[in-house]
């Protein structure tokens, strides 16, 4: 139960009463009390079960982060009275939910809808706790309380920043096809179909067989290659829970992480997904044609970085382990430290290139560069070596990647989904996925 | 779930299923939570009330005849009345002590300081003998006029009787150390100013005074000859032990009765309302919802700690050396020349572009035996200057 404030005026009315009436007799302290007593317990008899009242829940089940969803409650109320209520529709902080607190009457036998506006900030399932509902009696004095469980849950999956860039990257990708294949020919690209031959077309692609068979000359179209297989891993290990900006590691890989599946996928290659530190986080298997996107943003959402060193070999022996034996493309979305580096991933490298083409990016700190240009004190140049050092040891850690055949993409949290997104395109135009 | 809730809300209302789906507590299971607690807290008060039921109180205070405590005289007056048969009469006010006084009984005064001069009168007047403990002056003065205080000394003595008093002989010594007086017939227990028990005859009845109360104190009734010399001035006909209460205010008034007559009703109206206000605003709607939050580390944290570490150390030639190969890593580049390219042609390479000397680039770029620019932090801050310049030269 609980009291409203009406009734908290009415016992300082009551003070007043008593201590004016006093002179009568100390029995108007008790009339006034059981006045009191009895004003409240009848309201409160009045008021509409709160335990009874029936709550359904309904609504948006998956939001992208920073935008709104609109959940709903429907408020029905079986009891005799009506139902004065306040319901709050309680979520985690992080869910931002809004507004707080929801006031309604519903007749006797009727329902009512309430709607909360969730603006999830933080990636992830967000779960409704519980709704509680407070039912005031007639009065407005006293109230009925209750908690009850109205499970739903809001998926709030990343935001995709960098699907902007998906357009640009797109037309990129074209200029691969077909039309526009006289830039490249070789490895990369596969025999689409013949057409007849336009002024302007390249007359090294004249296919003269065809062209012999005809009357009119023929030249050959090229394609790049489709059905190609991509693999991307997030490392979901402690490296990753590195704050970049104010984002950590983990996001910006999952943002490069998207736009690399959404470009591939209408590129026609299949996209899987693997999360790893010391064990399978997530994992999406591409099944037959269709694009694997939104099962792998759905995959993504729930996962948050552990504080643990992720385990290299077991990584490694999860990626060869996969049933998939056709050579892939494996894009490792982890970061360029010198100690997880030398004494994890690269030993056990070459058992990874031997069977595959490997692809690791890196999102590089900002701060770093900004620390190892800051000049003037004695401070600031200790801040700016340390800065160079760590510098030092990414790019001897990339060219030791590079050494064993790796692509490597470091790049700062803004230019890291186009960088390897650019990466991927180059990677198809010279053929070598 | 989604789906099944959600169909469910089209359908029309029907009764509330067996199983409501509120999760707090209700009135049932508030009464089932404190029924335990309460019905302990009920047997344990009224076992209490049982308890207590027949138990009186017993008077506590000092000389009380009725008193159990170390200083009362509850010892005294069950001897007297049990082995010696005496009836002990007790007296709380004047006209008690009147009523009660006959002429062959002996009347006790203690703690004669809470009489007035008039009930001393009346006392005066009344028959039989008296036994007077440290009585004040003006109680002398009425009862047994003649006698003075002329001494004191200390409460602890315990005094030799040396006189022909007979109840006083046979008891011994006793433990009458206190006010000492003078000018009676008969005087026993003496000491430096005076005796501590003096007698003096008025006409058929004797009037003692006893300069201390101990002798007939329950803490020290067991001692020396205290309960023999009690027992011999007191064993007799009967005693009217008369313990004066302390007399009331009179006329001050009470503090309460100065208020408004509201001002106590008023205050617990004024409490009942305050403990609703605390309800209203204690009241939460709802269970607080806690959320697991996510570590918070900055990524440059590492090279931050780096940074202090050198600062901290002044390791300056380990930093001169970070700041060189960052300077080489940007400068090899631009001239073509590869990572293993000795110092040398990137010495020369680099003077090409530069003004400089060829040995201030190399003093420069790879420092030397004696590096001028780990000598202290300003040299250190001006080969950063230094390499960002050359850095700069060869961009040009």
């Amino acid at each position: 139960m609980a009291i409203t404030g009406r009734a908290v005026f009415l016992a300082f009315v009551g003070v007043l009463l008593v201590f004016l009436a006093a002179p009568a007799g100390t029995w108007v302290l008790w009339a006034v009390l059981g006045a009191l007593a009895a004003l409240l317990l009848t309201d409160l008899a009045l008021a509409a079960n709160s335990r009874r009242v029936r709550l359904e829940a309904g609504g948006a089940t998956s939001v992208r982060l920073g935008e709104d969803a609109a959940v709903f409650l429907i408020v029905a109320n079986p009891d005799k009275r009506t139902l004065r209520a306040t319901v709050r529709d309680a979520w985690a902080p992080s869910a931002v939910a809004g507004p707080r607190v929801h006031d309604l009457v519903v007749p006797a036998g009727e329902r009512r809808r309430v709607e909360t506006t969730l603006t999830p900030v933080r990636r992830g399932d967000q779960h409704r706790a519980h709704v509680t509902v407070r039912s005031y009696g007639p009065l407005g004095l006293a109230a009925r309380q209750s908690t009850h469980a109205v499970p739903w849950s809001v998926r709030a999956l990343p935001p995709f920043h960098s699907r902007r860039h998906l357009p640009g990257k797109l037309s990129k990708l074209r200029e691969l096809d077909g039309q526009h294949r006289a830039m490249i020919r070789g490895q990369g690209s596969e025999f689409d179909s013949l057409r007849e031959y336009v002024p302007g077309d390249d007359v090294r692609s004249i296919d003269w067989r065809a062209t012999a068979r005809r009357e009119t000359v023929v030249v050959r179209t090229w394609r790049p290659e489709r059905d190609r297989r991509l693999l991307v891993v997030l490392d979901t290990g402690r490296t990753s829970a590195g704050r970049v900006g104010d984002t950590p590691r983990l996001d910006h890989a999952m943002d490069a992480g998207l736009l690399l599946t959404a470009l591939a996928g209408k590129a026609g290659d299949r996209v899987e997904l693997l999360a790893y530190d010391r064990r399978v986080r997530a994992q999406v298997r591409s099944q037959g044609r269709g694009s694997t996107l939104q099962a792998i943003v759905r995959a993504m959402t729930p996962l948050e970085p552990e504080l643990v060193e992720s385990d290299s070999a077991g990584l490694v022996a999860t990626i060869l382990g996969r049933q998939s034996r056709t050579r892939q493309l494996v894009v490792l979305l982890t970061d360029l430290n010198a100690a997880a580096m030398e004494e994890g991933l690269l030993p056990r490298l070459s058992a990874l290139t031997a069977r595959h083409m490997v692809l690791v990016a890196a999102v590089g700190d900002p701060k770093v560069a900004e620390m190892a240009a800051q000049r003037g004190d004695a401070q600031s140049v200790y801040g700016a070596a340390a800065a160079q050092k760590t510098l030092a040891e990414r790019r001897r850690i990339t060219a030791e990647l590079r050494r064993h055949g790796v692509e490597v993409v470091d790049a700062g949290p803004e230019e890291i989904a186009p960088a390897l997104a650019d990466a991927y395109i180059s990677l198809k135009a010279q053929g070598r996925l | 779930m989604s789906t099944d809730t959600t169909g469910a809300a089209q359908s029309p209302p029907t009764d509330p299923p067996a199983g409501s789906s509120a999760v707090s507590v209700g009135v049932a299971g508030v009464w089932r939570r404190v029924r335990g607690p309460l019905a302990f807290l009920v047997g344990a008060s009224v076992l209490g009330v049982l308890v207590s039921l027949n138990a009186v109180p017993s008077p506590i205070g000092d000389l009380d005849p009725e008193g159990a405590n170390p200083d009362g005289s509850r010892a005294l007056v069950q001897i007297l009345r049990d082995d010696f048969d005496v009836p002990v009469t007790i007296a709380r006010d004047t006209d008690e002590a009147v009523a009660a006084a006959g002429a062959d009984s002996v009347l006790v005064l203690v703690k004669s300081h809470r009489l007035t001069a008039g009930e001393l009168d009346r006392l005066a007047g009344l028959p039989g003998d008296r036994l007077l403990v440290q009585p004040t002056t003006q109680a002398i003065k009425a009862l047994a006029p003649g006698v003075e205080v002329t001494g004191r000394g200390d409460d602890r003595d315990v005094l030799s009787p040396e006189c022909t008093l007979e109840a006083a002989r046979t008891a011994g010594d006793a433990r009458t150390g206190g006010e000492l007086y003078s000018g009676a017939s008969t005087a026993c227990y003496p000491a430096e100013g005076g005796s501590a028990l003096v007698r003096t005859d008025s006409g058929d009845a004797t009037v003692t005074i006893l300069g201390s109360g101990d002798p007939m104190r329950n803490r020290f009734l067991a001692y020396e000859g205290n309960a023999a010399l009690m027992i011999n001035l007191l064993a007799g006909d009967g005693v009217v032990w008369f313990l004066p209460d302390v007399p009331s205010t009179g006329g001050a008034s009470d503090p309460v009765d100065l208020l408004h007559p509201g001002f106590l009703p008023g205050a617990g109206m004024l409490l009942a309302a305050l403990l609703l206000l605390a309800l209203w605003r204690g009241r939460r709607l709802g269970p607080l919802v806690a959320e697991r939050l996510p570590v918070v580390v900055r990524a440059s944290e590492t090279t931050e700690g780096r940074a202090r570490l050198y600062t901290a150390r002044r390791a300056r030639p380990n930093a001169a050396e970070a700041l060189r190969s960052g300077a080489l890593s940007s400068v090899r580049p631009r001239l073509g020349l590869g990572t293993e390219t000795a110092p040398e042609a990137v010495v020369e390479a680099v003077s090409q572009r530069s003004p400089r000397d060829p040995e201030q680039i190399r003093a420069l770029l790879y420092g030397g035996p004696s590096d001028p620019y780990t000598a202290d932090d300003t040299a250190l801050v001006r080969l950063a200057d230094e390499l960002d310049a050359l850095d700069r030269e060869v961009r040009e």
